[in-house]
């Protein structure tokens, strides 16, 4: 049927003519016109001398033209200097025997050219009218580079700050490590760069690359634009024809395979307030293999290019957890990959894999609808037409099919592949390369909101955790909480280790003689290059006032203001000036005039629930799950020796609607009056950053009332 | 070999009057309600892209409900009257097109690049969208999900993802350019159905829309069904609102740290700038790219070459309806201190001032100017969008033509009074990026 629309295109339409008036039908989809002639324009082809092999696709669409030069090398294991072989192809343009990387930069710029190199090949382009020029330039940094020192200390000064810069984005840091997972990292795919490696990357290490691989016989060259066959033909020989052949060396790998069952990998990075996931795993599929049409195809119905795809669908637009889920089936010359990713909120991190493998799990043994199947189709056939657009697509269709040796019609009956697919194809085709039960889901993210949850995707009930480099982590075994131990307990024993008391009756007549508190902390903060005091005063006394003031003391500035007299309380900010406090606020600041809180937390209305022992700075911790009426949630962390509370951490929404992950670590204990305080308070705030370090403790001093009147 | 002088005397030579242009045809008018069609015809590929931009940004927003307009980008994908939801994007993959849109500070955009036989497609879900979008409360709900997803995606977890926000906030007072494109997730929340009407009914109307078509179509043809379809869309009876440009001028700079989720410290400078289209705006952007287009750029063979103190260097002009800024920013290589970069970058800014540029170097500009010209109309979608951005913001279409004119009459005194003008201290805020904290995971 394919053949026949291609055949008959066009016919149709010209036939239909359209009025001034014509009908339509609003309340249903036009029904579109016979679908036009696809066309592939053709590429023409010659060898030189030396081996290099040339392709050439004319596009005379705008006056430009383009070369790009493929050294088709087999992929090359660096061991311990992993990258330099990227740094031998960048440096291959920094610097020729004729010119410094800066004279080449400006005769480059000057033309409004550009050229890269890289490490398996160049590419060039200008305008039509420079093009002599641009081949000049590019014959001398390809025959004559130069391999300067100095611009390889750069290079790998700049490597190293890459690394350091890479462990800020999630997406880099969950590429590198599911590289290293999927193919290990003693395969070539598999390699993950660091600062030693860079390090010990040598000049030496550059020129030999380039002189054993850097070899036209291994080569292509494509030229795409406005230019004919006849043209280019005299110009190549002219620009590449002294490019001497040699013998190129090969390497052989062993393939990697997915022969683990389904395995959970998590790196920590935290404070993210999204958890990066990837589903992924190796696959037996090369460029030009039988299946790889087919496998595209189930792919885009999974979650390929469409937006109807399963996971887009399920993901985004019924659960709204993501703005974007997705698939990916790549084939690659040693071993391809499964990849299918997101990235989702925290607290939907386990949900949403659940998700992901639901989705996996249908693909593999159900099969697709005959609709599914024909949307994917009908996009792909489009989408096919969209992309010969762009004339770079027809050089690449041409230089696959030499690389690949693929028939020499591959593309050209492309599309009638495509309609030939079957659902049963596309079944036969999921169960071999759609394979949930040989994953790894891969996560980037915050391990203390999430980690947990995921243990029940992994067939051993285990997550593997990462560093950034991909390297496993050992962490400490778990802690159990000992039977019997109760929230209300741990939070006794901190009130005996505060007070020094060890029944409640006494506790609670320490705190009977506890009438008035004035603390005063400072924090240092550098801000452009100068540093700042910020001073926060807090007085309270019982049972019924309070106030806080913070002060950038060096203006002696006074930021914020809150003060609780009796029922009623007012803010004072900076910025948004004088409010009167209310609702949780006026609540928050109430409580801060209890001096006997801790006691009181029943009638507060806090719930309070033992959670685990976890790790607080190298120490072990009760975790202790405080909710209050309202019901937010606070985590409170009680040291299991000490019994002092060590650490808070709790979620807070800003004015803007950001979530921010508040939390505070207390140290420093002290003694006063007979009861222990923290003299020093780390607070972060989202990206602040504070070190409270506490410079006063009056207990049961006097206060003047008028501190605490509320105009 | 002197290749350089050779260039120099063969450019020389040529002159201006060689430069590459093809030029773009294309044909516009007006329907009766106000919509503006702009139509260009391109066989060489049996495809078509149809646009509509409408003049609607974040710009226009109530300060109470800001990413109001990028929101409604997301709930106009949802369905009409004739289209279900989440059929949308299923007509156009069905029909083997890609379709999406986007939303700056000025306008929305949308877009369906389709084989050429589903323009009327095209036409139809278009229309639809002008005429009768329809969104239900789940579309309000998921939608309102996604795009707190996306915030978090694209800004929050993102390592300087967060640099525009905190620049614009700083940089205006008054204007709405003041808060970012994705907006106030509280004010998205706040949202009420009267919200929805109101918007869509004040600013999704022809008149106040571009609808521009680009590749394999027959003009008379597209002409009547255009009339077909978007032709019975009313009017809008109200009147669109204006925005003024009336942010004061800054009068000192402005300093402050941002503390971010990163590795290496950036110094991000922002100058504000006159709206695109305007004489200085050309200058701006001729001078931005002096700095920052290509390894031999100024910003770039000094920091990143030379002293090598950044990873990356750039300055970029943000080139909106009304008075912009132009970004400059630079990551810190590793140990480097961002103040020594500052200095440095400054140095650049101020040396603009005090020294007329080199022939060679205006002549440099020139020829990177022609070649971006020419590449920038190599796809039918780019040209679309060109067109409809032309006649938008500048009220004229066929500058896709001639603009290169207005670069190619900015002389080399014209750059060093824009560097003197606008690239001063008090005409500034600059922001430190700097690392929450030194992690030494994986070193």
């Amino acid at each position: 049927m394919m053949k026949n629309i291609l055949t008959f295109a066009l016919t149709g339409l010209l036939t239909v003519t359209i009025s001034a008036q014509v009908q339509i039908d609003r309340t249903k989809a036009p029904t579109p016109g016979p679908a036009p002639k696809i066309s592939i324009g053709k590429a023409e082809k010659f060898v030189l001398e030396n081996g290099l092999k040339v392709i050439v696709v004319e596009n005379h669409k705008i006056p430009k033209v383009s070369f790009q030069l493929t050294v088709d090398m087999d992929p090359v294991l660096e061991g311990n200097k992993v990258g330099y072989t990227d740094m031998a192809g960048e440096l291959i343009s920094a610097g020729t025997e004729n010119m410094t990387k800066s004279q080449i930069d400006e005769e480059i710029d000057f033309i409004g050219a550009s050229i890269q190199s890289y490490s398996n090949g160049m590419f060039a382009s200008s305008l039509k009218k420079h093009q002599e020029k641009l081949l000049a330039l590019m014959s001398d940094i390809l025959l004559n580079p130069a391999f300067p020192q100095d611009e390889l200390d750069k290079k790998k000064k700049q490597a190293i700050s890459g690394i350091k810069s890479a462990k800020s984005n999630p997406n880099v840091i969950i590429s590198r490590v599911g590289n290293v997972l999927r193919n290990g990292k003693e395969h070539p795919y598999g390699q993950l760069q660091t600062k030693a490696h860079v390090e010990a990357i040598t000049i030496d290490d550059c020129k030999s690359f380039y002189k054993n691989y850097f070899r036209p016989n291994i080569s292509y060259l494509v030229i795409v634009g406005d230019i004919t066959a006849a043209e280019a033909k005299p110009l190549v020989e002219n620009y590449f024809g002294k490019w001497e052949k040699g013998d190129v060396p090969q390497n052989e790998y062993e393939q990697p395979s997915a022969d683990w069952n389904t395995r959970v990998a998590f790196v920590n990075k935290p404070g993210a307030v999204q958890s990066v996931i990837n589903v992924t795993y190796p696959i037996d599929l090369k460029p030009g293999d039988q299946d790889e049409l087919t496998a595209k195809v189930a792919n885009a119905i999974l979650g390929g290019g469409v937006f109807s795809g399963r996971l887009m669908q399920n993901l985004r637009e019924d659960k709204a957890f993501t703005y974007g889920a997705r698939s990916s089936i790549r084939s690659r010359k040693l071993v391809g990959s499964f990849n299918a990713s997101a990235s989702v909120r925290n607290e939907v991190t386990d949900s949403a894999i659940t998700e992901f493998m639901y989705e996996l799990n249908r693909m593999s043994s159900e099969k697709v609808t005959p609709e599914e199947l024909s949307l994917v189709k009908n996009n792909m056939n489009g989408t096919f037409a969209l992309s010969l657009e762009n004339a770079q697509t027809i050089a690449r269709f041409a230089l696959n099919t030499e690389r690949y040796n693929l028939p020499a019609d591959y593309y050209e009956t492309y599309l009638e592949k495509l309609a030939a697919i079957t659902v049963e194809d596309i079944e036969r085709v999921a169960k071999k390369y759609i394979r949930p039960e040989n994953a790894i889901v891969l996560v980037v993210g915050n391990k203390e909101e999430c980690a947990e949850k995921l243990t029940k995707f992994a067939s051993n009930g285990k997550v593997e955790y990462y560093d950034y480099e991909a390297n496993p982590i050992v962490l400490k075994p778990k802690v159990e909480l000992p039977a019997g131990l109760t929230a209300e307990k741990v939070h006794e024993d901190y009130l005996f280790a505060i007070t020094g008391e060890s029944s409640m009756k006494n506790v609670q007549k320490k705190y009977k003689k506890f009438k008035s508190l004035t603390t005063v902390a400072s924090a240092s903060v550098e801000q452009m290059g100068q540093t700042f005091t910020i001073q926060m005063t807090s007085k309270a006394k019982s049972p019924n006032m309070s106030s806080i003031e913070i002060k950038v003391a060096e203006m002696g500035m006074v930021v914020e203001k809150a003060v609780y007299n009796n029922g009623k309380g007012i803010s004072t900010n900076m910025q948004t000036g004088k409010k009167n406090l209310e609702g949780k606020d006026l609540a928050k600041q109430k409580e801060q005039s209890m001096l006997d809180k801790e006691l009181k937390w029943k009638e507060l209305g806090y719930a309070m629930d033992l959670i685990s022992i976890e790790e607080i700075n190298g120490k072990n911790a009760y975790k202790v799950q405080m909710t209050s009426k309202d019901g937010e949630v606070r985590n409170v962390y009680y040291d299991t020796e000490s019994n002092l509370k060590v650490y808070a951490s709790s979620k807070e929404t800003g004015a803007d609607g950001t979530e921010n992950q508040v939390s505070q670590e207390f140290s420093d204990y002290k003694e006063v009056n007979g009861m222990k305080f923290p003299h020093k308070i780390a607070m972060v705030n989202g990206e602040q950053e504070m070190e409270f370090v506490v410079t006063k403790i009056e207990v049961n001093g006097k206060i003047n009332a008028a501190e605490f009147k509320l105009d | 070999m002197n290749l350089s002088r050779f260039t120099l005397i063969l450019t020389t030579f040529f002159g201006l009057s060689c430069f590459a242009q093809n030029k773009i045809e294309f044909t516009e008018y007006d329907l009766e309600n106000g919509l503006h069609v702009i139509l260009h015809e391109d066989h060489t590929t049996p495809i078509v892209t149809v646009s509509v931009m409408y003049h609607v940004g974040s710009k226009n927003e109530n300060p109470d409900r800001t990413g109001f307009a990028h929101f409604f980008e997301h709930l106009l994908f949802e369905g009409s009257e004739n289209i279900p939801r989440g059929k949308f994007s299923e007509y156009v993959e069905n029909a083997g097109g890609v379709l999406n849109a986007n939303t700056s500070n000025d306008r929305t955009f949308y877009f369906e690049n389709l084989p050429s036989n589903m323009l009327e497609t095209g036409l139809w879900l278009e229309s639809e969208r002008m005429l009768h979008a329809k969104v239900d409360i789940k579309g309000v709900e998921t939608q309102r999900e996604v795009v707190k997803e996306e915030k978090r995606q694209r800004i929050d977890n993102q390592p300087y993802g967060s640099i525009v926000t905190e620049i614009m906030k700083r940089a205006y007072t008054v204007h709405p350019y003041r808060w970012p494109v994705i907006g106030s997730m509280e004010h998205l929340n706040a949202a009420q159905e009267e919200d929805y009407i109101d918007f869509y009914k004040k600013y999704y109307v022809p008149n106040n829309a571009i609808l521009s078509i680009a590749g394999d179509l027959d003009i008379e043809k597209t002409k009547a069904l255009i009339e077909a379809y978007f032709g019975p869309i009313p009017r809008g009876t109200g009147d669109i609102p204006t925005v003024e440009d009336a942010e004061p001028p800054l009068t000192q700079e402005i300093r402050d740290t941002v503390y971010d989720n990163i590795q290496l410290p950036a110094v991000v400078q922002a100058y504000r700038i006159p709206p695109n289209g305007t004489d200085d705006y050309y200058a701006v952007s001729m001078l931005a790219q002096l700095m920052s287009q290509g390894e031999s750029s100024r910003l770039q063979k000094k920091c990143v070459n030379e002293t090598q103190s950044a990873m990356f260097v750039g300055a970029f002009p943000f080139g909106l309806e009304h008075s912009g800024v132009t970004l400059s920013f630079g990551i810190c290589t590793n140990d480097t201190d961002p103040k020594d970069l500052e200095n440095e970058i400054n140095e650049e800014f101020e040396k603009l001032q005090l020294e007329l540029i080199s022939d060679k170097e205006f002549e440099k500009l020139k020829n990177q100017i022609e070649n971006d010209f020419v590449s920038s109309n190599s796809s039918i979608m780019g040209i679309a969008e060109s067109l409809a951005d032309y006649e938008m913001y500048l009220g004229d279409a066929n500058l896709i033509n001639t603009e290169i004119d207005r670069y190619l009459s900015v002389s080399k005194e014209d750059i060093q009074k824009v560097a003197s003008k606008y690239f001063v201290k008090d005409n500034r805020v600059v922001l430190y990026y700097l690392p929450i904290e030194e992690s030494e995971n994986g070193e």
